[in-house]
């Protein structure tokens, strides 16, 4: 998610589609993910030194230095400059994860009881410690505010916070409140960050990640410096001496801006922007591959006709050109979709038939269905790059098999902005992050959930229960391939590609995919050479 | 009409305009979709949260006492607390509106000269290969939007030339006199926008003037081009003249949303648009009636200017 300022609003309510626990796994964005080739990419050990001024997405004055109520770009990139992390998913790792202020996570065998190890003798940017008394409080503050983004309520919706017990400074121990075996990969997302107990989002606050603030001016940028008592294994603090964190919303002014000399590093860029950027000596351009890709989808509400139909909601799925819409408006550049979320990932139903296009199908089912002259408006928005050009190309995929389609435009920011409003809509667009698929099903479909417009199966709730509280891989797997088999053949998600996440940056920059995600990027092992 | 009767009219009819404005704005931010329960709430919240949320925030009461509320914290100078992020609105508009002043003077400094210059020489010869040139000219300006005035400078200044800065970024901690080039490409934008808009009111007041017998008798006396302009022209063209500066003025102050966002400069325009797709009522509330305000004073200040330097509208009844 990206993009100003409707990220904030989706990511407030929750994430309408995919994103509710979004926010955080999709800090896996960068994780693993390969890079075009990128000759000019300098080598050698990493040199300390200098100021790296990035340019993201954030909004007006209106922002401020709580990121469980921000939802952009800039201020989960910040937050994370500030705050360390408990880990980040890693699929090269041993647990799945790479620990940061965490050792490691014991798992009890009846998947009820998770024993997180601190590392021993972290600070804040005080000097004081950092404790397990710290870290609980990190993960319990977010449900205590009403306003808090869903996302970081998953630790809540998943152990019983309340229950947890510090066993001493470097050992806390969290009760689950089912039995679960993907604790590690839920806690250790990227986006569990820690603040020290009692701390506010004030300026002068202690912090624990390596930089620390000197300036902030909401709307306009952060400026940080290194955080001196910042390390890790193998990371003697930050490379850079400062961090310059500015807003610039528009994917071409951060492009030109970047071209210019104005920063170092321009962060989520539309595909368009990314193709200008292409073959230019004086940038480096990247793109995330899948898993870590954004699903560009449209949701049709199930409790009303004629979506109520499993035909009509086959029918516009085989009314999808994906092909083309992956050529016209990523420029070839992403992942073809199948109607499932979270392509890519462990977990992920690949085995399912790629479902095709097929308007003569879609028209056959339509009639059926007995849904002739049928009238349907798609409501969209901007709130990432190429999410209307696809409503667009969808739109007239509709057209094409009868369908009397419109498509309505809300300008930027205003799809998300009042959720109520959204998940009544009875046809409408979304995107999401990249967030393994069972734990995004239990966060934005599972109960209910009015994300997910009407999609009510509980008999698919308990195969993801099941998936996700299995000790045993492959019958976590069985598990999970099932439920998406349903979601796949009776579902109401139409998600026909995938778009990368694109940064672009200047030669000398490197470091930035090592700390393990592109779409909230962190700069504790980036340098300028 | 005397002068204290000719300022009681207008500040009653300033009041007036105002009170209705406030009114309007207040009436447009209600009927907005969705509102500031539906900021302040998460999806996993409840129908009987909101409820309760849009009951705390006196919300499920009649519009016409919410209004009176609103307006009594405004008469106050209360403008109220921003929904996201909760910065009291006030903060907000000494913060940003600098900012956009800042743009406006700049603007004015070059408009107000060469719309003036401009205008004159056009009005003052009308049809002529002068006149011909500055009214397509300023036809062009007019009718280009502003994204496209500024694109084109960015295109040409910015990435063709790269003389300029592409986006105006503020110091940290500083302020845009920190890097005066980075108010450039705005202001230019924003000067070809106004000096048309501005050019073509004056010289359809200088032409007037033009043709008038007082002009007519001058020249027959043998006084012509910059002299007759400036002496005989341009005192009775000025009153049109002050009043289109003043419009141009208004707008300016307002911030210019096209060239803040396209400049990512942090100006009063782009965080009222901000504020309107954050369904952000108080600040949309506060923003839109203080800038109301201002080009309220801006034109009253632009009737006793005019009137000032027009003596003949004082002998209007």
């Amino acid at each position: 998610m990206t993009h100003h300022i409707g990220r904030r609003s989706m990511l407030r309510g929750g994430l309408v589609a995919a994103a509710a626990l979004a926010t955080g796994p999709a800090l896996l964005a960068g994780c693993g993910s390969d890079a075009d080739p990128t000759p000019s990419t300098p080598s050698g050990p990493p040199r300390r030194g200098g100021t790296l001024r990035a340019a993201l997405v954030g909004v007006g004055a209106a922002e401020t230095l709580s990121y469980f109520h921000g939802g952009t770009n800039l201020d989960f990139v910040r937050a994370r400059a500030m705050h360390a992390a408990l880990g980040n998913l890693d699929p090269t790792a041993p647990d799945g994860v790479r620990y940061e202020v965490l050792e490691g996570i014991d798992v009890s065998a009846d998947l009820r009881s998770y024993t997180l190890r601190i590392r021993p003798g972290l600070t804040f940017s005080d000097g004081s410690p950092l404790t397990a008394r710290d870290v609980l409080y990190s993960l319990i503050t977010p449900n205590d505010d009403p306003r808090a983004l869903g996302v970081y309520k998953t630790p809540g919706r998943n152990f019983d916070l309340a229950k947890a017990e510090v066993k001493d400074v470097r050992t806390l121990v969290l009760p689950t409140l089912a039995p679960i075996a993907d604790g590690r990969l839920l806690l250790c997302q990227g986006n569990y960050l820690v603040l020290r107990e009692g701390s506010r989002f004030e300026q002068n606050a202690p912090t624990s990640g390596p930089f620390r603030l000197t300036t902030f001016e909401p709307g306009q940028g952060t400026a940080l410096v290194r955080n001196d008592e910042f390390a890790l294994p193998g990371l003697d603090g930050a490379y850079l001496d400062g961090l310059e964190l500015r807003n610039i919303p528009d994917s071409d002014a951060r492009a030109s801006a970047l071209t210019n000399g104005q920063v170092d590093f321009a962060g989520d860029l539309a595909p368009i922007t990314a193709r200008t950027l292409d073959g230019d000596d004086r940038v480096v351009v990247t793109r995330s591959e899948s898993p870590y890709v954004s699903g560009l989808f449209f949701r049709l509400d199930m409790t009303r006709k004629p979506f109520d139909d499993p035909r009509v909601r086959t029918a516009f799925k085989l009314a999808a050109d994906r092909q083309a819409m992956l050529d016209t408006v990523l420029h070839g550049r992403g992942v073809i979709g199948n109607d499932l979320l979270s392509p890519g990932f462990p977990g992920y139903a690949d085995g399912i038939e790629q479902r095709p296009f097929d308007p003569d199908g879609a028209r056959a089912l339509l009639a059926e269905a007995g849904a002739r002259n049928l009238e349907v408006t798609l409501t969209t928005g901007p709130e990432t790059p190429g999410m209307v050009e696809v409503a667009t190309l969808y739109v007239e995929n509709l057209k094409q098999i009868g369908v009397r389609a419109t498509l309505r435009e809300l300008p930027a920011g205003q799809l998300f902005a009042d959720f109520p409003a959204y998940v009544k809509l009875p046809f409408a667009a979304s995107f999401s992050v990249p967030v393994p698929p069972m734990p995004l099903y239990q966060v934005s479909y599972g109960g209910q959930n009015p994300s997910a417009l009407g999609w009510n199966r509980p008999d698919v709730d308990a195969l993801v229960t099941k998936a996700r509280s299995t000790a045993d891989p492959a019958e976590a797997n069985r598990a999970a391939v099932a439920a998406q088999q349903a979601m796949w053949t009776d579902g109401n998600t139409i998600a026909p590609v995938f778009k990368p996440f694109v940064t672009a940056t200047v030669p000398t920059l490197r470091g930035v995919r090592e700390d393990l995600f592109e779409q909230f990027p962190g700069f504790s092992r980036a340098s300028l050479r | 009409m005397t002068w204290g009767r000719f300022l009681l009219l207008r500040l009653a009819a300033a009041v007036a305009a105002l009170a209705v404005v406030s009114v309007l704005v207040f009436a447009a931010t209600a009927v907005l979709p969705g509102d500031a329960v539906g900021v302040l709430s998460g999806a996993d919240t409840t129908a009987a949260q909101r409820a309760t949320l849009r009951a705390d925030l006196g919300l499920d009461r009649p519009a016409h006492e919410r209004y009176l509320d609103w307006a009594g914290s405004l008469l106050r100078g209360d403008l109220g607390t921003a929904l996201v992020g909760g910065r009291p609105v006030s903060d907000l508009l000494a913060d940003r509106l600098p900012n956009s002043v800042l743009i406006a003077v700049l603007s004015l400094l070059l408009v107000a000269p060469l719309s003036v210059v401009c205008g004159l020489v056009a009005g003052m010869h009308p049809r002529a290969a002068a006149d011909r040139a500055i009214s397509t000219a300023t036809l062009c300006g007019v009718a280009l939007p502003e994204f496209v005035v500024a694109s084109l400078l960015v295109t040409v200044l910015a990435t063709w030339l790269g003389v300029l800065p592409r986006v105006s970024l503020v110091p940290l901690g500083g302020t845009p006199l920190d890097t005066p080039e980075i108010l450039v490409l705005p202001v230019l934008s924003t000067v070809a926008v106004g000096l048309a808009a501005a050019t073509r009111l004056i010289r359809t007041a200088a032409a007037q003037v033009a043709t008038a017998p007082f002009v007519e008798a001058a020249r027959l006396r043998g006084v012509t081009g910059p002299r007759l302009a400036l002496r005989h022209v341009l005192p009775n063209a000025i009153g049109p003249a002050v009043q289109s500066l003043a419009l141009v003025t208004a707008a300016l102050v307002g911030g210019t949303v096209v060239v803040e966002t396209i400049f990512s400069y942090p100006g009063i325009g782009y965080e009222l648009q901000q504020a309107v797709a954050n369904r952000d009522v108080p600040v949309v509330q506060g923003l839109t009636v203080v800038l109301a305000g201002i080009a309220l004073v801006v034109l009253l200040l632009a009737d006793v200017v005019a009137r000032l330097v027009d003596p003949r509208q004082g002998r209007h009844p």
